[in-house]
């Protein structure tokens, strides 16, 4: 973190504590709404052209376990896992880097973890309600509830195309 | 923190009085903490951070119930059972990670005090933007055109080929507008129609009987389900490419071949699917349009350094449109 800290002492976003800086520079700078007074020593259209090309790869990959070079086509979970990685990493990619969160100052921390705790928690409070909700149902509702054998019942369905004669009625 | 951390001022704020100068933290009264005011960034971008951190939220809760569902429901349907395209996902979300780029790229050309070339990058911007959404629009006409609404009015789809599903496709099949066009086809004489036409009107007839017969039975109604609306087969890569164009083996469907007819039809778990994928894809797509809004207000300024906030503040907000979309690209399409 620290090789990339900018090195222009008038980066609005650098570290609050940068020494030389006075309390009226910050000042200065917590009022000027258009912030950047000069280049931030952070970037580079380089920087960002290769964070891209990177995004490509991975979606590339990505999609790759859709096509037929994918070896687990037969376990779903594996491409799951790795598609949630990859897209993990594109994310973290897009936040660190096209967000400048990796150039931020300290306070990147107190609005990003809080937030990500609560969205897990969020996620989480789910499961019980709604994500188990068929584990236990009413004989009824069963009955009446979609299930995989509707999926071969379909299939075996249109195996017995062309439709024979008005099956035996 | 250490002290260190709170550089002392150079005297010309009012501390509690007594001592004389502060040349440094060793001073007897201990370290002189300095009150900050807030957090050390421009109001507009701490605003926009806080928001997203809300919008964070907001999408943990969609995306999560989402996987929920999903991953609770007793079957879900496989993404070429509800007609989505993985390449045009794929292409989708290309297109969005470039538009991250040339936004980025318009904000780096307003720093440098390029504003021509902010201009241009921002316009890109816009039009990927629109690109987006347009792939989008294209996406959900296939959709509909299957039959597959967010809700009943107009949608379609049946969860399961039972005999509440029979009895929605002779209520069709008995509305009085139904009944004239099918009077009228059944009277086409046979070389007004094209082979394909004439046989799916064999099968129609067929289709009548077997939902009018008093001794249905629940197979019976997979049959015509899957006369209505054949489930697409699950081809390797590739196969299903021309999918969303109805080419994918499902257009010998009676819907497909008479498309006045919209017969109910089954797509086991599609209707939870269907919720699920246009609440998400739905909200996503606003985002993606109050970022058009906001790029084309963007637009009536300057673009240089002063506006540079400005753009960053409008950059975090598309960044995160994009990021969300990197998540609902493979849980939606791929999974």
């Amino acid at each position: 973190m620290s090789d990339s800290s900018p090195t222009s002492d008038h980066a609005s976003h650098g570290p609050i504590t940068r020494e030389g800086e006075s309390a009226d520079d910050r000042a200065l700078h917590a009022h000027d709404d258009a912030g950047h007074g000069g280049h931030d020593g952070h970037g580079g259209i380089g920087k960002y052209l290769l964070v891209f090309l990177a995004l490509c790869v991975l979606t590339t990959m990505s999609f790759l376990t859709y096509s037929s070079v994918w070896p687990w086509r037969d376990q779903p979970h594996v491409g799951w896992a790795f598609m949630m990685a990859v897209s993990c990493t594109k994310a973290l990619l897009v936040v660190l880097f096209f967000m400048h969160v990796f150039w931020e100052a300290n306070w990147k921390y107190v609005l990003t973890i809080p937030a990500a705790m609560m969205a897990i928690f969020l996620a989480l409070m789910l499961v019980p309600d709604i994500g188990m909700r068929n584990r236990m149902v009413s004989q009824e509702r069963a009955l009446y509830m979609p299930r995989a054998s509707d999926v071969r019942l379909l299939e075996h369905a249109s195996e017995s195309k062309p439709l024979a004669e008005p099956a035996a009625h | 923190m250490s002290a260190s951390a709170f550089p002392v001022p150079n005297g010309h704020e009012a501390h509690s009085g007594g001592h004389d100068q502060h040349s440094g933290d060793h001073g007897h009264h201990g370290p002189v903490l300095q009150y900050q005011p807030g957090l050390p960034l421009t109001r507009g971008k701490l605003i926009m951070w806080l928001f997203l951190s809300t919008e964070i939220m907001f999408f943990a809760g969609l995306l999560g119930s989402y996987v929920v569902l999903r991953f609770g429901a007793p079957v879900w349907p496989k993404p070429h059972h509800v007609h989505l395209s993985e390449p045009i996902g794929a292409f989708n979300t290309f297109v969005l990670i470039c538009s991250s780029v040339t936004i980025v790229l318009a904000l780096e050309a307003a720093r440098a005090n390029r504003s021509g070339l902010a201009k241009i990058w921002m316009v890109l911007t816009l039009l990927l933007g629109m690109l987006f959404l347009g792939v989008k629009g294209y996406e959900y006409q296939a959709k509909f055109s299957h039959g597959i609404y967010p809700q009943m009015p107009h949608g379609l789809i049946h969860d399961k080929p039972d005999l509440y599903y029979g009895s929605a496709v002779r209520a069709r099949l008995g509305e009085p507008a139904i009944i004239d066009k099918l009077k009228e086809l059944d009277d086409a004489p046979a070389d007004t129609l094209t082979a394909e036409q004439a046989s799916a009107r064999t099968r129609l007839q067929q289709v009548r009987k077997m939902v009018a017969s008093p001794e249905q039975q629940a197979f019976d109604m997979a049959v015509v389900a899957d006369q209505v609306m054949p489930l697409p087969t699950d081809g390797p890569a590739g196969d299903h490419a021309g999918g969303e164009s109805g080419h994918g083996g499902h257009a010998s469907g009676l819907n497909d071949i008479f498309p006045w007819l919209r017969l109910p039809a089954v797509i086991p778990g599609g209707t939870m699917w269907a919720s699920t994928y246009f609440l998400l894809t739905g909200f996503h797509a606003v985002h993606v349009l109050v970022g058009l809004i906001v790029f084309s207000i963007l637009l009536l300024y300057k673009l240089g350094p002063k506006d540079a906030g400005k753009i960053e503040n409008a950059g975090l907000y598309w960044h995160f449109v994009d990021l969300v979309w990197i998540f609902l690209f493979p849980l939606l399409y791929l999974f």
